[in-house]
């Protein structure tokens, strides 16, 4: 069982399917980033996802193109997210209940209308997931090439949006203005600042993100829709943001904490190694908890984090 | 005094029921959308959750766990301690109660006392980590509570596949079943509700006595904040601990009831959903008592006709949890409706 481990294809098969697990993780909290540093835990991103996932199946699977279903589900993911918006910023909602409410909802309209469209069958609809697209030269490399070369497209535009989300909260006003309204509502109105204006983004870009990892799930990770296919993943996403401490280079690094404890369970079951599996899967949550307890110590969580922002009150 | 508290509470069972008939007409748009007639898929749910004794004890099946969640919700949640792990503590009741019944040899009278007693403390110590954890390191709750679900989900799952799997058991993920002299008896002949359903009386009586004793009124008082605890000369960090505790001991509670009166034995997938179900049941019975008595009654109903209404038409099961959502997202709106609409009585009255 050891010399299996430890080969070389044991490690590359390990790695990518690290990848592949952690990449819809890290979409999810890469929009979480801008919506918790403006204050607003949404933990509605797990229904999110699985409305998006839907949305996304659906589409491809009638118009028979991958990124049509994909634009729409972050289309949808934006719409939905948009309700979570609503719920915090207009109405002021305590903001756990709303993401509770909202991911009940979602699995709710996810599965009722993944079963009005397409019936009760024996075999589960399917489409031709995104391809492998083997990036030149590069995917050649021993290991890292199939682990970081080998893979689809919105996985390398995942990749991508880490520096792109990492220049926009800590080199744009905009970036500034999220982490202002998360830090001091009140000092943010005084100067001018729309304080529910840039919340409100702040959710639906959120949204928009979950709405991609949506998509990745039923399009890219899998090929069919089922009503079980986020299972946590949303909630992981909001736990990595916290362990990341808001940064999205390190909620790359939480991802990947997650995806390989997850690759790791597979693939040694895969084996038939005799290690308990369900210990291993524990893993990414205890070490969750673990990161909120260094974060919280040094209070490095925004001031207003679920509060809402009353004009009126003092 | 009394009239105005009657009063009051009139008023409210009246906006509830306006939202609840408000997420059953939104629901019946998704029926329609599905090209059916909302009235008769209505219908057949009343049908299959009233029409008989054995739909009624069905609905009681699933009322008493709920109810007993709710209530320990409840507690925690008027405490604003947002304790989403009622599921784990659940679970974790479940295990420490089965490890009473299976392990160990007792008279089955001392069984009956020992195992609830045994599910309350495996729920409670789990939800006193998170308790401890917001207090010593100012762990938001939430994502504790939360993350602790899923280690106890995998909890379960190693116990039921490793050291408390049934020998010689096809390999299925659950434990030998519980001896006949230690099970929850049936109330009535082909009726699956038993005695548990006097375990939810007694509770729920505990419950509205506990919230005029002195320590309910410290917790509520903790609801205000943290702060005001302290000024009152109350320790704020204890109260915290014990809530937490008190309300993972009622989801412990339920965990016995699941593993003695419903599937007999510990099996995966047991209370799958109970904790959402008692954050709806808790918010739409307003954390009262009372309000949750009812408040699960009609959840268990609706759980108990969907399936029904399921089998009968072409309407999937998902309804009952857009249901369940809409209820949640209605109710959280309605104080800032009810504040808008008093601004504009206000108003009224100012220009007259």
């Amino acid at each position: 069982m050891w010399n299996e481990i430890f080969s070389l294809t044991f490690l590359t098969s390990l790695l990518a399917a690290t990848i592949r697990l952690a990449t819809p993780i890290l979409y999810a909290a890469l929009g979480q980033i801008f919506t918790q540093k403006a204050g607003i835990l949404n933990l509605g991103v797990e229904g999110t996802m699985i409305v998006s996932a839907m949305a996304a199946f659906t589409v491809s699977y009638f118009s028979g193109s991958l990124w049509l279903g994909f634009i729409s589900a972050i289309v949808v993911g934006v719409l939905w997210s948009s309700i979570m918006a609503w719920l915090s910023n207009t109405m002021n909602a305590v903001q756990v209940i709303a993401g509770i409410g909202l991911n009940i909802l979602g699995a709710g309209v996810a599965s009722y209308v993944y079963r009005i469209i397409f019936g009760v069958r024996t075999l589960p609809p399917q489409i031709d997931p995104f391809p492998v697209v083997e990036l030149p030269l590069l995917s050649k490399i021993p290991v890292i090439g199939p682990v970081l070369f080998c893979n689809n497209v919105p996985t390398y535009i995942a990749f991508l949006l880490i520096p792109v989300s990492w220049f926009l909260m800590e080199r744009t006003t905009f970036g500034l203005r999220v982490k202002m309204v998360g830090e001091h509502p009140r000092a943010s109105d005084a100067k001018g600042i729309h304080v529910t204006l840039i919340r409100n983004i702040a959710v639906l870009i959120g949204g928009a993100c979950a709405g991609a990892a949506g998509a990745y799930m039923s399009t890219a990770y899998m090929n069919l829709f089922t009503d079980n296919l986020v299972q946590g993943q949303g909630f992981m996403a909001v736990a990595v943001v916290i362990f990341s401490k808001f940064r999205p280079g390190w909620a790359l690094v939480g991802s990947l904490v997650f995806g390989f404890s997850n690759a790791l369970q597979m693939r040694l079951q895969a084996i038939g190694a005799g290690i308990p599996n369900q210990l291993l899967l524990m893993l990414p949550y205890i070490v969750t908890i673990f990161a909120l307890i260094s974060t919280s110590r040094k209070a490095e969580m925004p001031s207003a984090y679920t509060k809402p922002y009353v004009r009126m009150e003092r | 005094m009394m009239k105005r508290r009657l009063r009051s509470s009139i008023s409210t069972t009246w906006q509830t029921a306006v939202i609840v008939v408000a997420a059953l007409l939104l629901g019946a748009l998704f029926i329609a959308f599905a090209g059916e007639s909302p009235l008769e898929c209505y219908g057949v749910m009343l049908e299959g959750a009233l029409g008989s004794m054995s739909r009624i004890s069905e609905i009681m099946i699933k009322m008493v766990p709920l109810m007993i969640m709710a209530l320990g919700v409840s507690i925690a949640f008027r405490a604003k301690l947002w304790n989403i792990g009622a599921e784990g503590q659940m679970i974790v009741g479940a295990i420490t109660s089965a490890v009473v019944g299976l392990y160990i040899p007792l008279p089955p009278w001392l069984h009956m006392i020992i195992a609830p007693i045994f599910g309350m403390i495996g729920g409670a110590l789990w939800a006193m980590i998170a308790g401890w954890l917001r207090v010593r390191f100012n762990a938001n709750e939430v994502i504790t509570t939360m993350m602790l679900n899923y280690v106890a989900l995998y909890l379960l799952a190693y116990m039921v596949y490793g050291p408390m799997q049934e020998p010689g058991g096809y390999n299925y993920p659950q434990s030998s079943s519980m001896a006949e002299s230690i099970q929850l008896t049936p109330l009535g002949a082909g009726l699956r509700v038993n005695t548990s359903v006097f375990v939810a009386i007694g509770v729920l009586i505990l419950i509205i006595l506990f919230w005029r004793s002195r320590f309910g009124f410290t917790v509520d008082l903790l609801g205000h904040g943290t702060k005001i605890t302290n000024y009152a000369g109350l320790n704020a960090n204890r109260t915290i601990i014990w809530t937490m505790m008190l309300s993972g001991a009622l989801s412990g509670l339920v965990g016995w009831i699941e593993v003695y009166g419903v599937h007999f034995r510990l099996l995966e997938g047991i209370g799958a959903g109970f904790g959402d179900l008692a954050v709806v049941i808790t918010l739409l019975g307003k954390m009262s008592p009372i309000g949750i008595l009812f408040a699960s009654f009609f959840i268990s109903a609706l759980l108990v006709g969907g399936a029904t209404m399921q089998r009968m038409t072409a309407i999937p099961y998902s309804i009952v949890d857009i249901i369940q959502g809409l209820v949640i997202v209605l109710l959280i709106t309605q104080p800032m409706i009810q504040q808008k609409l008093q601004a504009r009585k206000a108003r009224g009255i100012y220009v007259e």
